[in-house]
C-alpha cells in the first residue's frame, strides 16, 4: 500500500498504521504502532514530532526506539554488553566482530531527557550529582547509569581520552569515581605529519604522522584483549577483517542515502528521518544485521521517491548544510516548516560515515579510521570539509547548531562559519538548540528565517 | 627568546636546553590582568592565552592539549601565526607505552620547533646539567612548602616557572588561621589577591594545589628515577634511552592533574597533604569554562569529606567583593563568627 510522502503527526500515523495493517505490512519483532512509544516509555516528545510517512521510516523509528528493551533481551540471552564512550563509530566495529557482544553507546542518554521531554528527571538527577546545566546534556548518561532504568549496566566500559570534549570526558571521570570502572584509552589530538615523520593517510582525505596511528593502533590492541576476554574467545584478523567489511555495507548504504537525499533538488526524505538514519551508523543501533535491512528499505523508498519525482520538501527550499547534532529532535523538523532543507551534515560523526580501509592490517586501519575523527582533529580540517561538501550539496547556507555547555562550541562556530564566509561567501549561523526548545521557538524560528532569507536573496 | 607555556607538563628543561628562556604564561605581567571581550562558553583563561598569543609576536607560545579549550583556542589563531605557535600534545592517560611514545615524539617535535626559531639541538650533557638545576630547585621549593605563607610561596614557584631561578624569602611566622587547600586550574599572578582575601578571612593556603603551585613541583617520591647529583637523587640516565625519552617517561610518571584518565593521581597525592597538613577545607579554583574541575567538585567533597568552595576567577574588580563575601562565609562556616 502506498501513499505519496509527507509528514505524519503521531495521531496521523496511528491512523495511517492501522490502514497499513489492514494492507498486510509486515513489520520485525520490535514493530508496532509509534504512539505506543508515548504510553510505555514516556517518549512524549513524539507528540510534538513529525514523521515521514513511508513503512520505512516507521520501522527506523520502532529500531530507535525500541533500543534499550532490545540490549536488555539481549542481556538476558546470555550476550554481554560493551559500552563504547566518546570516539563514536570506531569501537564498535571491533566489539560486533565478535559473536555474542553487543556495544553500544551510553553518550545516547542525551537525547533521552529531549524524547521523554525532561519527565526522565535524569538532568535534574545529574545535577544532584554535581554536573548542573553548565555542562553538556549528556551529563544525562550519568544519571541513567546511577538510576539503571535506561539501558542495561554494561559489562565492560571503554572511553576514549585524550583529544575529546572536556565535559564528556569530566562526566565519564564522575561516573567512574561512582563505582563504574573504564578502561580509559588514548586518542591523541591528530596534527599534519612534520619531516622526518612518516605521514599515514586517513579516510577522508586526512593525514597523520605514523607516531599517532601507532599509538591508537597499540590501543586498539589493548581494547582487542579486552573484548575477547569478554566473549571468551580471541579477537583475530580475520574477525576482524569481516567485522570491517559489515560495518562498510552499512556505511555505503549510508552513502548512497545521503547522495540520493542531499543530492536531489528536492527533498525525497525529511531531515529528520536522515539524522536517525546517519546515527545508525556509530553503533548500528546495537544490532547490526538489522541496521542493514533499515538502511536498505530506507534507500528502497527514497529511490522509488526519486524515480516518481515525489519529495516531502519542495525544490523551492534553501540548501542548508547542519554542523552538529540537535539536542531537541524537533528543530530538524522546524527548519523545513521554516523552509528549508538540508542538504548536508556533519553531526560530528563524519568518520563514521567514510569507509574503513579494507586493504590494511584491520587494527591499522582502525586507528587509521578512528584518528579520522572531525572533533580530535584541527576545527580548520573539519572546517575544510564542511566547505568540499556544502559545495558538493550546493548548499546555500549554514548552520552551526551549539550543543549547550559543551566545551567544543565555545570556539568551532566561529572558526567553522569564518571558513565558511572566506572560502564559499555563504550565509551562516549559530544557535543553541536545548533539549526543550519550545520557549525558544520564536527566536530560533526568527533567527533560522533570517536566514534563510538572506540566501533566498542571494539566488 | 621567550618561549611561553601554557602548562606546566611542558618540560621547561627541554626548551631551556635548546637555548630560549621558558616562562610560564601564568606569570607573565599582562597575563589575564585585564578583562577581554569573551565569546559565550569560551574560557577567560583560554581566551587570555590566545590573546597573549596574539600580542607578544617577538615570542613563541606552547599552547597544550589537555583541555579542549586551550587546543581549540590554538586553531583560533594557528593560522595566523602558525610559525611561533605550538600545540603540544599531552597524553591524558599515563599507564601505558603507547603514552610514552606520544610524550616523546611530541619533544622531538618541540625540540624542531625550537631550532627553528634560532635554538639550538642540545647534548645530552647540557640537558643532563639542566635537568639537574630544574630538579634540584623543585625540591628546594618543595622543602619550603610549609615555611612560607600562601602569597611568599605563589611568588616563590612562580618565580622558578619565569626563569627556574629559587629565591626564597626567611620563612615567615605562622598564625593561628584556618588551614585550607586551594586546589584546581591556573592562578595566574593577576589573580594572586585571592590568597590575601583568604588570609583576610582567618584562613591560610597550607596546600597550594592549583596547576602552576606545589603540583608542579613532581619529586623523588613515587617515580622511578629523577635527575641530578644529590644525595638521594638518582643521575640522570643518559645511556639507556634517547634523552627526550627519559625526560617524556619522567614527566609522565609525575604529571599530577585534573585531565588525566583516570585521575587516581591527583586524589592520591591529594589525600597525603591533605592528611598531613590537616586541611580543614577546600577552595576549587576554577575559570567559568572550565567543565574538568568543576566536575570534580562533588568528587573531592565525597573523597575527603571536607567542605568545598567554588572560586571563579575574576573577571573584573568588581567580583572581588563578591568572592571576599563567599571566602568569609566559608571560613566562618568552619571556625563561627570571629570576634
Amino acid at each position: 500500500m502506498k501513499a505519496p510522502p509527507r509528514k505524519l503527526t503521531l495521531e496521523e500515523w496511528e491512523d495511517w498504521y492501522a490502514q497499513l495493517h489492514r494492507a498486510g505490512l509486515c513489520e520485525p519483532p520490535y514493530g508496532g504502532r509509534l504512539g505506543r512509544h508515548v504510553l510505555l516509555e514516556s517518549d512524549l516528545r513524539l507528540r510534538h514530532l513529525r514523521f515521514d510517512n513511508s513503512p520505512a521510516a516507521l520501522r527506523l523509528w520502532n529500531f530507535l526506539l525500541t533500543e534499550n528493551q532490545r540490549l536488555a533481551q539481549a542481556r538476558a540471552q546470555g550476550e554481554k554488553l560493551v559500552g563504547t564512550m566518546k570516539d563514536l563509530g570506531t569501537v564498535p566495529v571491533m566489539a560486533y566482530a565478535l559473536p555474542g557482544l553487543r556495544a553500544f553507546y551510553p553518550d545516547g542518554a542525551w537525547w533521552t531527557p529531549c524524547l521523554m521531554e525532561c519527565s526522565d528527571g535524569l538532568l535534574q538527577q545529574a545535577e544532584t550529582l554535581g554536573l548542573d546545566a553548565s555542562f553538556c546534556p549528556v551529563r544525562a548518561m550519568l544519571a541513567a547509569f546511577e538510576n539503571g532504568q535506561h539501558f542495561p549496566r554494561p559489562d565492560l566500559l571503554l572511553c576514549s581520552s585524550g583529544a575529546v570534549c572536556d565535559d564528556f570526558s569530566a562526566i565519564a571521570q564522575r561516573l567512574e569515581r561512582m563505582g563504574f570502572p573504564i578502561e580509559w584509552w588514548e586518542m591523541p589530538r591528530r596534527r599534519l605529519p612534520e619531516p622526518p615523520e612518516r605521514a599515514c593517510a586517513l579516510p577522508g582525505g586526512l593525514s597523520a604522522p605514523e607516531v599517532q596511528v601507532n599509538c591508537v593502533r597499540e590501543e586498539f590492541e589493548r581494547i582487542g584483549r579486552l573484548l575477547s576476554e569478554l566473549a571468551g574467545q580471541p579477537l583475530d584478523g580475520r574477525a576482524l577483517a569481516s567485522g570491517i567489511h559489515e560495518a562498510n555495507r552499512v556505511r555505503r548504504l549510508l552513502a548512497a542515502l545521503r547522495q540520493a537525499v542531499y543530492g536531489a533538488a528536492a527533498a525525497p526524505l525529511p531531515a529528520l528521518e536522515m539524522l536517525i538514519a546517519e546515527m545508525l551508523a556509530i553503533h548500528f543501533c546495537s544490532d547490526r544485521e538489522e541496521t542493514v535491512t533499515v538502511l536498505t528499505d530506507l534507500l528502497a523508498e527514497v529511490e522509488s521517491r526519486l524515480q516518481q519525482r515525489q519529495f516531502v520538501i519542495p525544490e523551492a527550499a534553501v540548501r542548508l548544510f547542519w554542523v552538529n547534532p540537535v539536542a531537541d529532535l524537533r528543530v530538524m523538523n522546524l527548519l523545513e516548516e521554516w523552509g528549508g532543507r538540508i542538504c548536508g551534515s556533519d553531526y560530528m560523526f563524519t568518520h563514521a560515515l567514510d569507509l574503513i580501509p579494507e586493504d590494511l592490517p584491520p587494527l591499522e586501519a582502525l586507528a587509521r579510521i578512528a584518528l579520522a575523527d572531525p572533533m580530535v582533529g584541527s576545527t580548520l580540517d573539519r572546517a575544510a570539509r564542511i566547505v568540499a561538501e556544502c559545495r558538493a550539496g550546493r548548499a546555500e547556507a549554514l548552520v552551526v547548531s551549539r550543543i549547550p555547555g559543551a566545551s567544543h562550541c565555545a570556539w568551532e562556530g566561529d572558526i567553522i562559519r569564518r571558513v565558511v564566509r572566506e572560502e564559499l561567501g555563504l550565509p551562516t549561523l549559530e544557535l543553541e538548540v536545548p533539549p526543550i526548545c519550545d520557549a525558544l521557538l520564536p527566536t530560533l524560528g526568527s533567527r533560522v528565517q533570517a536566514l534563510l532569507e538572506t540566501a533566498k536573496a542571494k539566488r | 627568546m621567550q618561549v611561553f607555556s601554557t602548562s606546566p607538563w611542558v618540560p621547561p628543561e627541554w626548551i631551556k636546553a635548546h637555548g630560549l628562556e621558558p616562562r610560564g604564561i601564568w606569570f607573565a605581567g599582562d597575563f589575564g590582568g585585564a578583562p577581554l571581550p569573551l565569546a559565550a562558553g569560551v574560557c577567560a583563561f583560554a581566551n587570555a592565552a590566545v590573546r597573549f598569543a596574539e600580542r607578544h609576536v617577538d615570542s613563541a607560545v606552547v599552547f597544550t592539549t589537555h583541555c579542549d579549550q586551550l587546543r581549540r583556542g590554538f586553531d583560533m589563531i594557528a593560522g595566523s601565526y602558525g610559525g611561533r605557535l605550538f600545540l603540544f600534545n599531552l597524553p591524558a592517560t599515563w599507564q601505558s607505552a603507547a603514552a610514552e611514545r606520544i610524550f616523546a615524539s611530541e619533544l622531538e617535535r618541540l625540540g624542531r620547533f625550537l631550532v627553528k626559531l634560532r635554538g639550538h639541538l642540545p647534548t645530552a650533557k647540557e640537558l643532563a646539567a639542566i635537568i639537574t638545576q630544574y630538579s634540584l630547585a623543585r625540591k628546594r621549593l618543595l622543602e619550603a612548602a610549609c615555611d612560607l605563607s600562601a602569597r611568599q610561596y605563589a611568588e616563590a614557584i612562580a618565580r622558578f616557572h619565569w626563569d627556574g631561578s629559587v629565591n626564597l624569602p626567611s620563612a615567615s611566622e605562622k598564625t593561628g588561621s584556618i588551614p585550607l587547600a586551594l586546589v584546581g586550574g591556573p592562578l595566574p599572578r593577576a589573580q594572586w589577591h585571592v590568597l590575601d582575601l583568604i588570609e583576610g578571612a582567618g584562613g591560610g593556603v597550607v596546600l597550594n594545589a592549583t596547576e602552576a603551585g606545589e603540583r608542579s613541583l613532581w619529586c623523588v617520591a613515587g617515580a622511578r628515577g629523577t635527575w641530578g647529583s644529590d644525595a638521594g637523587l638518582v643521575p640522570f640516565k643518559t645511556e639507556s634511552k634517547g634523552t627526550h625519552e627519559e625526560l617524556a617517561r619522567l614527566y609522565l610518571d609525575n604529571c599530577i592533574d585534573v585531565f588525566q584518565r583516570p585521575n587516581t593521581r591527583l586524589y592520591a597525592w591529594l589525600k597525603e597533604r591533605l592528611t598531613a597538613r590537616q586541611v580543614r577545607g577546600l577552595l576549587l579554583w576554577h575559570y567559568v569554562g572550565c567543565d574538568l574541575w568543576r566536575a570534580e567538585a562533588q568528587s573531592l567533597r565525597e573523597t575527603f569529606g571536607l567542605p568545598v568552595l567554588l572560586l571563579e576567577a575574576n573577571e573584573t574588580a568588581s567580583d572581588l567583593p563578591r568572592q571576599a563575601g563567599r571566602i568569609e562565609a566559608f571560613i566562618e562556616s568552619l571556625t563561627g563568627p570571629r570576634t
